[in-house]
This record gives C-alpha cells, structure tokens and sequence, in this order.
C-alpha cells in the first residue's frame, strides 16, 4: 500500500503543479475532459492488471479496442462503408468478438501453455489485421449518429456539460467490479496466488488453468468496452485507433504497483496508475510558464505535445526506479534483522 | 553368464591396475584440506574436516545425505569460501575466492546435474568462457582441432559439432571431463557420475579414470555406491554430520566397516515415543502404481494412524512417487484405493478432495506463496468452501489460521505476516497448518525436516506423532535414516525407483537399510 500512497501524493503534487502554471487545468471543462480519458484507460488497465496479476501478459488489448471500434462502424454507422443496422447490434457484435478472442487467447496460453507475451503479441497483429480487412484501410465515420453522444453525455448536466461522462461512469462501474473481485473473492485470491507462486497453486488443488482463463476473457472483455467508448469519442473507426494503448495499459498498471512478476497489485493501485499517466498526458498541454524576456516583453512558454513520449517514459521508469530502490532497502533491513536474530 | 563373466574381468583388472599403483602412498600429497569449518544460519555444515589428496590417488567421499559432502566439494570447487580452515594445493596455501580461482589451480568439478548449454555444439562448450579468438572473430577451427584433443582423451569418438542436447547422460559427462581437462584439470571431483549412467557408460567412464589416474590426475569420487567404491577408490573418507568419521585405505575399506562409520550412531531422545501400533484399518491402498519414468509399478498401503517410513537415497524415486499418488504427475497405470474406492488421481486436486495432502520436499517452490501472508497461505486450498462463497471473510481466515498457529505453535508474529519473511521450520509448520486445516485422511510429509534447525525439528516430530495417534494415516518421507528409524512404524526402502523392502520398525536395523538403500 506504501507504494499507492507515494504514487498519490506524486499525483497530488503534479496536479498543484501545473494548476500553478496553469488556472486552466482546474477548470471544468479539463477536469471533465481529464475524467473522460481517464475512465477510457481505466476501464482498459483494469482488465490488463488482472492478467498481469497472475504473472501473464496481455498485449493484444489496444488492437481489440481498434476492432470494436471498427464492427460497430461497420455493422451500425448510418454514413459512407457502414451497413445501416441498429446500434445495439453492432455493440453486441464487437463485444461477442472481444470475448470470443478472450477465450482464444486464454486457451492458447493455458491449454496449449504457449508463453502471453507470444500469444497476446500475435493478437495485437492478427486483430487489428482483421479490422483493417473489414474496413479495407479506410476510416469509417459514425456521422450524425447518437453513438457518438455516448463518450461526450452522462449525468448530471452543466449547461451542456455532464459531469460524470458514461466514460468515467463505466470507469467507476469497473473500480467497483473489479476492487470486488480481485479483493473479496476466491477468484481473486487465486488471481494473486497463481501469480505469487503457480506451482504452489497448483500442489494447493487450484483450479490455475481455469482461473487463468478468466483473466484473459475478462482483459479482452474490458478491452471491448473501452473500444466502445473509444469509437464513440473519436467519433469514427479506423486502423490506427487504440495503436499502443496495450503499453499505456501496462504502464498505468505498473505505475500503480502492479507487479510484472506477478502476484501483486491493488486496484486503488491501477485508479492511481492511471490518473499519472493522463494527468501527465493532459499536462504536458496544459503546462505553461510566463516570464519576460531580455527586452521585458511578458512570454509563454509551452511544451509541445512532442515531449509526451519522453516525459511519459521518464515517469515510468522512474516510478520502477522508485519501487526497486525500495524493494532493496525493505530487503536490506529484513536481512540486518535476521543477521541480528542469529548473531 | 557371459556378461558377468565379463564384469568379473574388468573387476580383474582394475585390481591389477590398483596394484600397479601400490606406490600410491609414496606419491606426493598435492591437496590437503584442514580444519575445515562452514557454518549457515541455524546449521554447522561442516565441522573442523580434513583431507588429504595425493597425485593420481582416487579418494572415495561418502557420507548420508546431508553428511557435508556437498558443501566440502562446494569450498573445493571455488563456489562457497569456508568460514575457518586451511586448504593447501601443491603444499602452498591457497584461498579459493572463485570457481575461476579454483580453475586455475586445476580444480574441476563435474556436476552431478550436468551443465551443459545444450544448444551448442560440444566444441563451443568445451570452450566456454575460454574461447579462442583471432581478431576478434571467434577461432572455430582451432576449437573444434583442440577439443578433438581432448575428446579422444577421454575416449569419446563423435564429432566436435554435435549439439550437447543430442547427447546421452554418458556423453554429456565426457564431455565434463574433457572441458575440466581442457583447462589443465589435475583435480577432479565428481559427484555422483554413475546416477544417471546405463551399466555400459558407467564402465567407460571407469576405464577412463583408470587412464586419468596412470596421467596423474587426481580425482575425489563421490558415491553411495558400494561396489563401485570398493572397486575404484583407493582409499575413502567418511563424512557425518559435517564431521570427519573415518579414513582408511582400500584393503581396509569393507562396506560393514564404511556403513557403521556412515550411520554409526544413537538414535537420539527426541523422538516422541511410540505407541504400541495395533490399527488394521488400511486407509490408503497404492496397487501397481506405474510412475512416470519407472519400470516396475509400486504397491504398498499405509494403515489409519501409522507413519510409513520412506526412506532411500536421493534420486530413489520417494518424491515422484508421492507427487504421482498425489495426482501431480499422473501414473502410467495402477490405481489407489481410499476408504475402499478406488480412484486414479490426475491432478492435486482430485487427492485434495479425497483427503489426501502433500507437504511437497521443495516447500518454497511447491508448497508456499512466499509473498502471501501466513493466514493466506494456511486458507489457500481451502478457501473455496468458506462461507459465504461470494465474499472473502477475513475475520474467518484470521480465525483458522489462529487456530493453526496456536496448535502447531508457529512462530509467527501475527497470522497477516508473510510467509517468505519465516525461518525454514516455521514456513514448515504454516505448510502443516495448510493441511491440518482441512481434517487429512492421508498426510505426506516429503522431507518436512530438511532445513529445518534442531529445536523446531523435535517440535515437528512431535506434532506428526500426534497426527498419527489422532488416526491420520502419515506417509514420511526422509533421507535421514535416523529420522526414519525415530518416528516410522513401517519402514518402505527405495532403490533406484523401486521398493527394495517394507520391514516393521522392529525388525530392521540402521544397517540393513543402509545396505538395501545402497544395494548390494
């Protein structure tokens, strides 16, 4: 739990920061907007974490939200390359396809026992290949469609502003789902234990494969959501959407003190996780500094937006830097412990 | 017939070979180790050992398992630094800091699992870490001319770029030896060569120690194998428990003398006493039990309220037969009979819900979640019945696991403390408690005292003896004969993943286990 504490006040301390630089980023519509994008990477991290809790890997989740997008157009758009059926059929589609993917992936990896990284790498290939195929490389648009209110309304309006974005609702759906899961039932304890010690799961009479399974489908079935409210947002499907969001993902899990090594993870961990990685991403376009110049005249200075890669980069590592600096100190004390105890 | 004849003859001539060499004593001591002491936390694994090694003498270690061999081998070989001792080669003293040290002295190891990179052909593993260069650009033709070389020395007639994983057990160990010759070897220390050699390699290798030793290659031989022993070492040194016992040549060197100087000791007080064992009622029935990687199918039964005794040298096959009654690795055939239902186990889950436990012999690989909590790892396999199902009761986990640590005294701080931060025997008793937990009809214990320190050892034996007593049916595994002979009521003896034996307690000796575990 020390690790979400710090990873917290890091956030707290950023969001003073660039509120500092920055009246703006505590303004309604950031915040809201800030909301938004953190349920849609949320709801995605949350999905990834549990796979990534049992020791597993999932890099196929960005090219799911890439191809529930994509069926959705496809099948329900009312504009140009769309097939004009319902909506609700489109969404039933893309999320029958995520899961069913789920349950390929997770039988790959616990049937066949092919390594996630290989399985989940192929899928971040092959299923966005398909989307690409079903849209012939084009981008199709959702048009004048109510589809596209989904990402952009909630509840409680502000003039024209809602406050809590289906988004950030379908976030605060998941935390709650998921913190249930992973915290309060056998599923979950056995989520952590296959991670901390699979062979020992195994000798204990776990079902591993079986429960295994479970976080591949869950992790593609999140991913689905996500896609939906990705599509929904951006307005229009195309091959490039969700492209690397399985690493921001990862990141936002790692960031919030999911362990790659599996067996470790909280889900207030992942919120924190991911409230870093958009705060940092919105804030490299908030971030603003005014000085004067050599003739006196009042700047601005801004970052562009080509410093996201490398600012989120340094966070990362930063935050592993962190954990592992910590993990040395924990271990050296416990070991002056012991040489005293036997001494 | 013609075969044993054969054997007979081979056995003729190293007699004539060692006779040859009985100017043995007058060769110069070119190893002496003294005084030699290694101590782990809660252990003294070594205790003020000497040995003396002379040019071209073959030097027989024995000892139990657990006796120090491994660890004298380990300082010898570079890889672990005694704490007190002096060990001199070529009568200089010397501090053996690295295996690259100790290489460079002519110190070789062969281990008993071979380390080979089995993607690589014989030559680049030969070469490893010392290879030829020209420019920078790896020098194959010199390798493969130079490992050719040795090969031939050792008698191994196959090409130089034949993959390592291709190879036979036999081969691989070759091919050891050639790389340990490759770099000037004048000590060679193998461990345990034959245990996982066909008759025919092990013959051959025994022909090539003969040639190594005539070079003057000295070589320490570790083995529980009697007859080979007596046939190849010229004289032998016996470990006990981290103390030398023993030395003698090899016309003094008979088994009755090495097997009373291995296990030549009194059974010590702290065994709870036994009760006068009387129960009928079989509780777990193996019939034919195939094992995966055996060639006879096992039988035996253990009665409600007996500790079955397992007792064997390493690699006997105890492990993989419990794991396999255990459902770990499913049998080829064969099937266990419990409370008179038969059932054929392919999985730990099917002998879990039977009643049947394991506490595994590699406690922190199989048997525990190090980063989980005492409590968490006491409910793991049972959690799934706590109720309610859909919401995790931690007041209810905390409870149970109390329950175990008081009865089983764990020493623990609390029962939310992890697992990994627990000694040996106390992370033993939270692998108990798991069980416990759950009412076991049969318990197997595989080796549940190895690296556990002496006091909580006794407390251990206690708590089985009282299982037992309260009806459970115990199978107890252990490499320690005194610890067999302590607790079991039925002794089962294992040879080469077979049962050699099953005696009642009372009918058997240390020394007739001895000679059943080693074969005669």
């Amino acid at each position: 739990m020390r690790r979400e504490l710090g990873m917290a006040v890091a956030v707290a301390v950023i969001c003073a920061f660039l509120w500092y630089s920055n009246h703006h980023f505590i303004g309604q519509y950031n915040i809201l907007d800030l909301l938004r994008s953190v349920g849609m990477l949320g709801i995605l991290a949350i999905g990834s974490s549990l796979v990534i809790i049992t020791g597993g890997i999932d890099l196929s989740v960005g090219a799911i939200v890439c191809l529930t997008g994509v069926l959705i157009a496809k099948i329900s758009s009312p504009s140009t390359g769309g097939l004009h059926y319902p909506m609700w059929i489109g969404i039933s589609v893309a999320l029958l396809a995520a899961l069913l993917i789920g349950i390929f992936q997770g039988l790959l990896v616990t049937r066949m026992g092919l390594q996630p990284f290989i399985v989940t790498l192929g899928g971040l290939m092959w299923i966005r290949g398909i989307a690409e195929v079903i849209i012939n490389g084009r981008t199709i648009s959702f048009g004048s469609s109510s589809f596209t209110n989904l990402a952009n309304s909630g509840l409680l309006n502000i003039g024209h502003e809602a406050i809590f974005s289906y988004p950030f609702l379908g976030f605060v759906a998941a935390v709650i789902l998921g913190g249930y899961l992973l915290h309060m039932t056998v599923y979950g304890r056995y989520l952590f234990a296959i991670g901390g010690n699979r062979d020992a799961a195994y000798y204990s009479g776990l079902p591993v494969k079986r429960v295994e399974l479970g976080a591949y489908v869950i992790s593609a079935l999140t991913a689905g959501i996500s896609g939906i409210f990705y599509a929904s947002f951006i307005q229009d499907a195309g091959p490039t959407v969700g492209h690397g969001y399985e690493l921001y993902a990862i990141a936002a899990a790692v960031i919030g003190g999911v362990s790659l090594r599996g067996g470790e993870g909280t889900i207030v961990g992942v919120i924190i996780g991911t409230s870093m990685m958009e705060v940092i991403n919105n804030g490299i376009t908030m971030f603003q500094w005014h000085y004067h110049n050599s003739k006196g005249h009042l700047r601005t200075f801004h970052l562009g937006t080509h410093w996201q890669d490398f600012i989120t980069g340094a966070v990362i590592l930063l935050a592993v830097i962190f954990d592992q600096v910590s993990h040395f100190v924990a271990r050296r004390k416990r070991l002056k412990a012991q040489a005293a105890k036997t001494a | 017939m013609g075969q044993t004849q054969k054997a007979q003859r081979t056995k003729i001539d190293w007699g004539e070979s060692l006779s040859a060499n009985a100017t043995q004593s007058a060769s110069p001591v070119i190893l002496s180790m003294r005084g030699i002491t290694k101590r782990y936390p809660g252990v003294i694994a070594l205790s003020d050992v000497s040995l003396d090694l002379r040019r071209g003498e073959v030097l027989a270690v024995m000892g139990e398992n657990g006796a120090g061999k491994s660890t004298l081998m380990k300082i010898l070989s570079g890889a672990v630094m005694p704490d007190m001792g002096t060990i001199e080669v070529d009568g200089k003293p010397v501090a053996l800091q690295s295996i690259a040290h100790a290489t460079l002295l002519g110190i070789a190891l062969v281990h008993q699992e071979l380390m080979l990179a089995n993607n690589l052909d014989i030559a680049a593993n030969i070469f490893l870490g010392a290879e030829s260069a020209r420019l920078g650009m790896l020098d194959k033709a010199a390798m493969h001319r130079e490992s050719r070389k040795w090969l031939d020395r050792v008698g191994l007639h196959i090409s130089t770029r034949t993959p390592a994983g291709l190879l036979t057990a036999g081969q691989m160990q070759m091919v050891e030896i050639a790389k340990a010759l490759s770099h000037k070897a004048r000590i060679l220390i193998l461990d345990e060569p034959t245990s996982s050699l066909s008759h025919s390699e092990s013959e051959q290798l025994f022909r090539i120690m003969a040639e190594l030793k005539l070079q003057g290659v000295s070589i320490i031989y570790i083995s529980h194998r009697m007859e080979e022993v007596q046939r190849l070492a010229d004289s032998v040194t016996v470990l006990r428990d981290g103390k030398n016992v023993g030395h003698m040549d090899r016309t003094e060197a008979t088994k009755e003398k090495i097997v009373s100087m291995m296990v030549g000791r009194a059974l010590n007080n702290w065994y709870p006493p036994k009760r006068n064992f009387t129960g009928q009622t079989v509780a777990l029935k193996v019939e034919n039990l195939h094992v995966v990687g055996t060639k006879s199918p096992v039988s035996f039964d253990v009665r409600a309220g007996e500790i079955l005794g397992f007792a064997g040298l390493v690699g006997a096959g105890r492990t993989e037969l419990v794991e396999t009654v255990f459902g770990v690795t499913p049998p080829l055939g064969g099937h266990i009979e419990l409370g008179g239902r038969h059932f054929t186990p392919t999985a730990p889950r099917d002998a879990i819900k039977r009643g049947i436990y394991l506490a595994p012999e590699d406690r922190k690989r199989n048997g525990l979640v190090l980063g989980m909590s005492v409590a968490k790892n006491i409910s793991l396999p049972d959690i799934n019945n706590y109720l309610p199902r859909w919401m995790l009761r931690p007041s209810v986990e905390q409870r149970v696991a109390q329950q175990q640590v008081d009865q089983l005294r764990i020493k623990t701080p609390s029962t939310r403390q992890l697992v990994g931060m627990l000694s040996g025997g106390t992370q033993q008793k939270v692998v108990l408690g798991k069980w416990l937990a759950m009412k076991p009809k049969v318990l197997m214990l595989d080796e549940p005292t190895r690296g556990v320190d002496v006091g909580a050892k006794a407390e251990i034996y206690r708590q089985i003896r009282e299982l037992a007593d309260a009806g459970i049916a115990i199978i107890f595994v252990s490499s320690e004969m005194e610890e067999i002979l302590g607790m079991a009521d039925r002794v089962v003896i294992m040879r080469d993943r077979k049962i050699a034996g099953i005696y009642p307690r009372d009918e058997v000796s240390q020394e007739v286990i001895a000679a059943k575990m080693i074969g005669e």
